[in-house]
């Protein structure tokens, strides 16, 4: 973890209304290289837009948006992911009718360029492209034990289950090159056993990976898991900020998820 | 070039005051037209989320229908019914054929497809709107049917001397405002309040508000969602089946081709008021139809059409939800 | 991190376990392999691969003008291929990138027209075929990149409409509005453009039916290639990803509207090559080459061979260029006949599963026409006796079983009538009752046929088709060689 030097991810001021809703307001967060933060609140918090509005799906009112020092308020999605952020979304958003491995290797688009006059007279340099392509697929899959591996490279992604999916959604996301992984509660209907085996993950992701990631996630057992730090949000306010343990009792917090008569219990 | 920019203004004086009210009032009819085919297409967009290419074809079978009263009770000049109950007889049975016919496309073509992708409900309703105008096509024939509403119960046809429904009512700047033109118009505005009324106060009206936000919440509530969709498609075929016999009695000439291109303006109309918007489907059909009647007379006849296509263009890019459409937020 | 003691112990794994990823894997495997006639299929497809596909289908389809007389040739041979290259053209910017774009026909027309003003008489202009060619593709491929720039703003419906508008802009502007240039109306009007100059390459000229056959038949291979090859590479996995979900192919890095723009030209480009070849092969042009029925007809073969299918493309073209011709009023109507009775006994095999009930249905059909048939004569003699339109032997045969009024014009209506009631009444009842009405209805088509059809053959096959269209998208919308898609809408 470096902590001199620009944070990684960084957001400053940032604000986005829909119609008369404030979703995000006056938002400030910063992710350094290297850490596992979590981004925390209830339904409506406005935790999705932060991540729609870092990878560019919408552009922030006001504020900036920065990734390793560089303006990227703005940009298009497919030049946030380019730059090195990736993402899983909240309600799965793989390419069904793709077999597995295709849905990883359509990731490493943005990094490879053979081009359209090079791929339809198929030179050597696009076939070893290929090939590569090819590898890198198979290892990001790789990464999730035999789950995904084997017979199951040429099955159609709408044929896995449930949490397979999920597991997919990341390996593609991971094949982008990302310097930084934006997980949309990556345990989102997963069983006990599904929900440890994603905690183990997501430290490996960072571990083996050497990935940054910025995770929503819901369940208070994974965020303890995983997290170096925690940031609460509430009708798109920050309105805690620090490691679990703190947070977990912070009044506000508590507060935010249960209501006001919870906390004066306490 | 084709495109006679300067000689334009020169029509434009040429045709004065006088030309440009008797443009007016033809846009008028025709936009009235193109507001209640547009209302059909909106409703339809608006809960199925389909554009409805046969939408068009309705319209054009309900213009048939009306010719086939009007002939079985013996036709122009001289029908064996008085004029009045035989044209309200024309409107009520082309209405009710219209509907039943569009009731019977959603349930054999459409309905078995609820769910599917966009593009298969789109191939399929070009395939209906294919089969209907080739069906009326085998049935009548290639040559044009006139109601010859012209001389529709008048006393001296062979003097070519308007009937009833040609007769000037009254005269602004020279321009003459024939009955049926009139009738045209307090008949489409007639439908349009029932319409508005029908969606703003009735109960099937919410329900169709509500099944088009949302078909399973609307199920969950209770709302019998095939029912719905039916009364969807039935309002939308009434409103075309009777623009098809307003045609017939207007402009006289129908084939089975007219339907394609009324379908494509009445379309524009709904995508330029904004689709799913019943205000926005009228006030589309006037813009449409006043854009092509203007088009027509200070340009000439074959630009008219890329004038309604330029205007659709421009709206959807300056203001692709439409003039008065809802600017959709789609949650990710 | 979690306790040791929180997590679950779950016993070893020792085989395949209900409810565990490998067993419902190989359950899945098991289920989805298809039976019967789709299975073979998808198996024949598994085993006959791309280039096997494409090597038999240029070895076959370079013998054809060994067995068929040039005006065959033409109808069928070079018809099939022209649809062929249509046909991928539009599978591009469909099939591969899913965009609908109704007005892909004025590309094909453009490319048409484009070529004739440069090499006709019609302004005197003989640009040679080398220069022409490429200018024309790569002009329609920048009309094609215009278009679709208005696409990255448009969802999917209102592109359909813009597209469509566009397309008939485009008739509208060659028909009517024909503007005057250089003393001579551009496109010709109504007219259109003749005397197009063949095409001419290195000396070499393609003014038979042959010669322009084989010209298309090696554009067809090149192109085939081409597009396969460009399939199996990254731009081709990016237009997949996104054709299934733009958001999330954008969110990976894929720059979505570049691609769009892409699949767009590729597919104008193939259209206006297509249209330069179109021109030599008629020696002229006009509007009423690239209207709807067209756009209609090149629609159909690509769903009929399935979106995003190379081979689907080749083999809707065969079955769709071929029918049609078949159904052409030039042609003799016995031709016509024998693919309308066929299309029925298909229709039958489809409906009903088992081959013995096939038989039995076609046995019911046969017989109860005869009954019907001798009813009638005995009743009511002037509803039947008619004479079926240039019969030839099979025509002898149907006029002793098919009740065909004679001096009644209207029955041909009201049977059609009759036949789409009964066939929508069909529809609806459960499968073992259907069996029982399949015969009257086939009986009544045939009457329909040849009370009604078969006086009018083109709008016959026009209605035909649209049907096609309904019960394909009803059915089978993945058409024959494409694979079924799940799509969350």
């Amino acid at each position: 973890m470096s902590v001199d030097g620009p944070p990684l991810l960084e957001l400053r001021h940032v604000t986005k209304s829909f119609g008369g809703l404030c979703s995000v307001d006056d938002l400030d967060l910063e992710v350094r290289e290297g850490e596992i933060v979590s981004l925390i609140g209830p339904n409506g918090a406005g935790k999705t837009t932060v991540f729609n509005l870092v990878t560019g799906i919408y552009a922030p009112d006001e504020g900036e948006i920065l990734l390793e020092g560089r303006d990227i308020t703005g940009l298009a999605s497919h030049s946030v992911a380019q730059l090195g952020i990736a993402r899983t979304f909240q309600t799965l958003r793989l390419f069904l009718n793709m077999s597995v491995k295709e849905n990883v290797m359509a990731a490493a688009y943005g990094h490879t360029k053979a081009g359209v006059l090079r791929s339809v007279l198929r030179t050597p340099g696009m076939r070893r492209e290929e090939r590569e392509i090819e590898r890198l697929a198979e290892e990001r899959l790789a990464f999730f034990g035999d789950r995904l591996v084997g017979y199951r490279w040429e099955q159609p992604a709408y044929s896995l289950s449930y949490a397979n999916r999920r597991r997919l959604e990341i390996a593609r996301a991971t094949a982008v090159n990302p310097k930084i992984l934006l997980l949309d509660e990556p345990a989102a209907g997963m069983n006990p056993v599904e929900t440890h085996e994603i905690t183990d993950l997501i430290g490996r992701l960072r571990e083996e990976g050497g990935y940054t990631i910025l995770v929503i996630e819901h369940d208070m057992h994974v965020v303890e898991g995983i997290s170096d730090r925690v940031v609460a949000l509430d009708h798109g306010v920050k309105i805690a900020e620090g490691t679990y343990e703190r947070i977990a009792t912070d009044p506000r917090v508590v507060e935010a998820y249960l209501g006001t008569s919870a906390t004066e219990d306490t | 070039m084709g495109l006679p920019l300067f000689s334009v203004f020169d029509t434009v004086r040429e045709l004065g005051w006088t030309g440009a009210v008797e443009l007016f009032r033809n846009g008028l009819a025709l936009g009235s037209l193109y507001a209640l085919i547009a209302l059909g297409y909106t409703m339809v967009y608006g809960i199925l989320k389909l554009l409805n290419f046969a939408h068009g074809d309705v319209y054009m079978v309900g213009a048939f229908i009306g010719f086939g009263v009007l002939n079985a009770f013996g036709g122009s000049p001289a029908p064996t019914i008085a004029i009045l109950p035989l044209i309200v007889l024309m409107f009520v049975v082309a209405m009710l054929g219209a509907g039943v016919l569009g009731v019977v496309i959603e349930r054999f073509a459409y309905r078995p497809l609820r769910g599917s992708p966009r593009l298969t409900l789109l191939i399929t309703a070009l395939g209906v709107s294919f089969f209907l105008q080739n069906s009326m096509l085998l049935l009548f024939g290639a040559q044009f049917r006139s109601y010859q509403s012209f001389q529709l119960g008048s006393d001296n046809p062979a003097a070519f001397e308007p009937g009833p429904l040609f007769e000037p009512v009254f005269t602004i700047a020279g321009v003459n405002f024939q009955r049926i033109q009139l009738v045209v118009l307090a008949t489409s505005i007639a439908l349009m309040v029932a319409l508005t009324l029908l969606v703003a106060k009735t109960t099937l009206g919410k329900a169709i508000r509500a099944t088009a936000f949302d078909h399973e919440a609307a199920a969950m509530m209770g709302i019998d969602v095939n029912r719905v969709i039916a009364a969807t498609f039935f309002i939308g075929s009434v409103l075309a089946g009777a623009a098809g016999v307003m045609f017939g009695l207007m402009f006289s000439q129908i084939n089975h081709f007219m339907g394609f291109y009324a379908g494509l303006k009445g379309f524009t109309a709904a995508v330029v008021g904004g689709i799913g918007s019943i205000p926005g489907a009228m006030l589309g059909g006037l813009l449409v139809g006043l854009v092509e009647s203007y088009a027509q007379g200070y340009l000439g006849g074959q630009w008219s059409d890329i004038a309604v296509f330029a205007i659709l263009i421009i709206v959807l890019l300056v203001r692709p939800t439409g003039l008065l459409g809802a600017r959709a937020i789609q949650k990710v | 991190m979690g306790s040791e003691s929180d997590r679950p112990v779950l016993p070893e794994p020792d085989g395949p376990q209900v409810g565990v990823d490998e067993w419902v894997a190989s359950a899945e495997r098991l289920r989805d392999r298809p039976t019967g006639a789709a299975g073979v299929l998808r198996r024949a497809e598994q085993v006959v691969t791309p280039p096997i596909q494409l090597a038999i289908f240029a070895g076959l389809a370079a013998l054809v003008p060994f067995w068929l007389g040039t005006g065959d040739l033409f109808t069928y041979g070079i018809f099939v291929l022209l649809y062929v290259l249509l046909g991928l053209g539009l599978n591009t910017i469909v099939g591969f990138a899913g965009l609908l774009d109704l007005g892909y026909v004025a590309f094909f027309g453009f490319g048409a027209y484009m070529y004739a003003i440069l090499s006709s008489d019609h302004y005197g202009i003989h640009w040679p075929a080398i220069v022409t060619v490429p200018l024309v593709v790569v002009t329609t491929a920048s009309l094609g990149l215009l278009l679709g720039i208005p696409s990255r703003r448009l969802l999917g419906d209102y592109l359909a409409i813009v597209t469509l508008f566009f397309g008939q802009a485009f008739v509208v502007f060659v028909n009517a509005t024909n503007p005057v240039v250089a003393g001579t109306g551009l496109t010709g009007g109504p007219n259109g453009i003749a005397d197009i100059d063949p095409l001419r390459f290195f000396g070499l000229e393609a003014s038979t039916r042959t010669q322009q056959y084989y010209v298309l038949l090696v554009s067809a291979v090149l192109i085939l290639t081409g597009l396969h090859f460009l399939s199996e590479s990254r731009t081709g996995r990016a237009l997949r990803s996104l054709r299934e979900d733009p958001l999330a192919a954008g969110a990976i890095g894929i720059p979505v509207n570049r691609l769009k723009l892409l699949a767009f030209s590729i597919g104008a480009g193939i259209a206006g090559f297509t249209g330069c070849i179109f021109g030599t092969l008629l020696t002229a042009v006009t509007a009423g080459n690239f209207d709807i029925p067209i756009l209609i007809t090149i629609y159909a073969v690509v769903i009929l061979g399935g979106f995003g299918s190379l081979s689907g493309v080749v083999l809707g073209s065969l079955v769709i260029t071929v029918s049609f011709q078949f159904l052409a009023p030039e042609n003799p109507q016995n031709n016509a006949r024998v693919l309308f009775y066929t299309l029925i006994g298909i229709v039958i095999v489809l409906l009903v599963r088992s081959w013995w009930r096939v038989a039995l249905v076609l046995a019911a059909t046969v017989a109860l026409g005869l009954v019907v048939q001798t009813i009638v004569e005995a009743v009511a003699p002037s509803w039947t006796g008619g004479p079926v339109v240039e019969g030839g032997r099979l025509g002898d045969v149907i006029e002793g079983w098919v009740v065909i009024p004679e001096g009644h014009p209207d029955f041909g209506s009201v049977a059609y009538v009759a036949l789409v009631v009964a066939v929508l009444a069909l529809t609806q009842l459960r499968r073992s009752r259907r069996i029982f009405a399949l015969p009257a209805v086939a009986y009544l088509a045939a009457v329909v046929w040849e009370t009604s059809f078969v006086l009018q053959p083109a709008v016959a096959r026009w209605i035909l088709f649209g049907a096609l269209l309904v019960v394909l998208m009803n059915v089978r919308p993945q058409g024959l060689l494409g694979t079924p898609r799940v799509e969350i809408v």
